[in-house]
């Protein structure tokens, strides 16, 4: 062990790191900008989720849980009638609503059970969790007025299920995720290396057309990403078993036109990168920030409102509700919310796949 | 194509790159069926030259005609054969596929036997090319640019890194290339390959600091050795 064919190793590094502004910008930005993304999402006072009480009960009791509902921090609570709340279930407007039915105050005072209806729409896990928590610290200020009561909510759900968990919130997006991300890497990848090695250049001078090398490389990779879509969306439902209940046709197709947009996006951005290395760079910069702001963890309803701006903007969202509304909502075409999403997917690989083959210059110089 | 006298004519070339003035004014005329060398030493802008005449570079100034059209043309770029000075090839896949898919790039694999023979490669065609030496590379490289029948074949250095033997071979495929009608201009700053050209062109500085046969550019330096004759022709030239 020589210390000083050590420190010429660890020397010339930094030398080299020293060149290399983009990747030390990386290193010293990607950090700050990922955390402080992440800190300003949870908590920069995003919306909480909202929730409609409806209440039937003409006796006090009734009137007192729906005014600490409302008055609550933990849910945005607001009245409404019974139709009203099912409507808005179904858009989407609310997470959930707590029906108190007109003989709640009677059974309380008669046999001392509080038994409220929880519709929840159940689609998103987090939010079911929060209403239903919310719900039962409403009636902790109930038990101190009635005392010794038994709280037994009917829970009802309008997606998903009792049985209905994380993954299967979380499966019906990565789905498409895993796809879009491996896809754009490997053709990023691949495409600098037809630059390096100087096939590109050879390309170049042939009477290839930059459409032609574009849809080529296209049609490639693909095939590759059409298997590898059937592959996760098998092992997802097969072996996974994660919650499904559309048309294992329609996912397939949102998947292969992300996969499609990912092949063009990799071809896109490998124009803004000299190395295979400043291509894997892009993971940070481009997928990270795009896996936080999508919905995919966190839902856009609950996001700190300049961020779901921000959110409405991405395409890879809309790809991420799309493969919810289906696998979760059971939505098909006639869903206008699922024509949007395919919509924005499909408009998006469309520009993907023009600003690929304006980019590749046929003059390299 | 047009029987143009010129297979390449460019006049007045210029190219910058950055403060860098890759060509500062090149003209130059090669006629079909010429062997013609681009002569100078590395960083004189013989690479951007033979570049710009596949339309890869966008002069600032002058023009560039290739059998007959001027260029950027993409229907010429299909009777151009390009030999990159790197060995550009799919290392991944055999010496056969790839030629075979420049041949299919050109709607030409049936060249690709011919192309795999004339460098001698046929029998390692089932090689996979990150397999093969550097001088293998090479000829894989050539035969890549030869399996469409080019009319106009440009050479960036071709025989870098190639032993003398090898050399020696690949000449004689050029000469007989040429004999067969084919054009070709390859730069090198090997002068005894210079040697084997019909026409010699001395770039120096992005400048042609002349022309002509060796005899020619000899007897004008008045030398007896070419490579008396590029330095004492480079000196003269002002900078």
């Amino acid at each position: 062990m020589n210390p000083r064919r050590v420190q010429a190793i660890t020397q010339r590094l930094l030398h080299q790191f020293r060149r290399d502004r983009r990747t030390l910008a990386l290193l010293f930005g990607a950090p700050l900008v990922i955390l402080g993304l992440l800190g300003y999402l949870l908590r920069g006072g995003g919306d909480v989720p909202k929730m409609g009480v409806v209440n039937l009960d003409s006796a006090g009791l009734g009137s007192l849980v729906a005014s600490t509902l409302e008055s609550s921090k933990t849910v945005a609570a607001s009245s409404m009638s019974q139709a009203d709340a099912e409507t808005k279930l179904r858009s989407g407007d609310i997470a959930g609503y707590v029906l108190l039915p007109s003989d709640f105050t009677a059974q309380v005072q008669q046999h001392r059970i509080v038994a409220p209806d929880v519709h929840l729409e159940g689609s998103q896990p987090g939010l079911s969790q929060s209403i239903v928590q919310s719900v039962s610290q409403s009636f902790v200020a109930l038990a101190g007025q009635a005392g010794g009561v038994q709280f037994a909510p009917r829970i009802s759900f309008l997606y998903g299920g009792p049985s209905f968990d994380t993954l299967d919130y979380f499966g019906a997006a990565f789905i498409g995720l895993v796809v879009f991300f491996l896809v754009f890497v490997i053709t990023a990848v691949a495409f600098l290396r037809e630059r390096g090695q100087g096939t590109l250049e050879r390309l170049m001078a042939s009477p290839l057309r930059r459409a032609e090398i574009v849809l080529g490389y296209m049609l490639g990779f693909t095939v590759l990403a059409l298997v590898q879509s059937a592959e996760v969306l098998a092992f997802s439902l097969l072996v996974l078993h994660v919650h499904n209940v559309g048309n294992v046709a329609l996912i397939f197709l949102l998947e292969a036109l992300m996969a499609i947009a990912a092949v063009n996006l990799g071809i896109f951005l490998s124009m803004f990168a000299r190395t295979e290395f400043q291509a894997v760079q892009f993971i940070p910069l481009v997928i990270v920030p795009q896996m936080l702001l999508a919905g995919i963890i966190f839902p856009i309803s609950t996001e700190p409102g300049p961020l779901q701006a921000l959110s409405r903007v991405l395409p890879l969202t809309y790809a991420v509700e799309g493969l919810r509304n289906i696998m979760i909502k059971g939505a098909d075409l006639s869903w206008s919310s699922l024509q949007l999403d395919i919509g924005v997917v499909l408009g998006f690989c469309v520009l993907v796949i023009l600003a690929g083959a304006t980019t590749l210059r046929r003059r390299v110089a | 194509m047009a029987a143009e006298a010129y297979a390449v004519d460019v006049e007045g070339v210029v190219k910058q790159f950055g403060k860098q003035r890759a060509l500062d004014g090149v003209t130059l005329r090669v006629r079909r069926g010429e062997v013609y060398g681009l002569l100078g030493p590395n960083g004189a802008g013989k690479t951007t030259l033979i570049r710009s005449l596949v339309g890869l570079v966008a002069p600032e100034a002058g023009t560039v005609s290739v059998l007959g059209q001027r260029m950027p043309q993409l229907e010429v770029l299909a009777h151009i054969g390009y030999m990159t000075q790197q060995a550009a090839l799919y290392p991944d896949l055999s010496a056969e596929e790839n030629v075979h898919f420049f041949g299919a790039i050109y709607g030409r694999v049936d060249g690709v036997r011919d192309a795999l023979e004339v460098v001698d490669l046929w029998d390692r065609r089932k090689s996979v090319v990150s397999t093969l030496s550097g001088g293998m590379r090479t000829r894989c490289s050539l035969a890549c640019a030869l399996v469409h029948k080019p009319d106009l074949l440009l050479l960036d250095e071709p025989t870098v890194g190639v032993d003398p033997q090898l050399r020696v071979q690949l000449w004689d495929r050029f000469r007989k290339m040429a004999a067969g009608g084919t054009t070709i201009v390859v730069s090198s700053h090997v002068m005894d390959e210079a040697e084997r050209c019909d026409r010699l062109g001395l770039i120096r500085f992005g400048k042609l600091l002349a022309e002509g046969t060796v005899a020619q550019i000899k007897a004008k330096a008045g030398v007896d050795r070419l490579e008396d004759a590029f330095l004492k022709l480079s000196e003269a030239a002002p900078a």
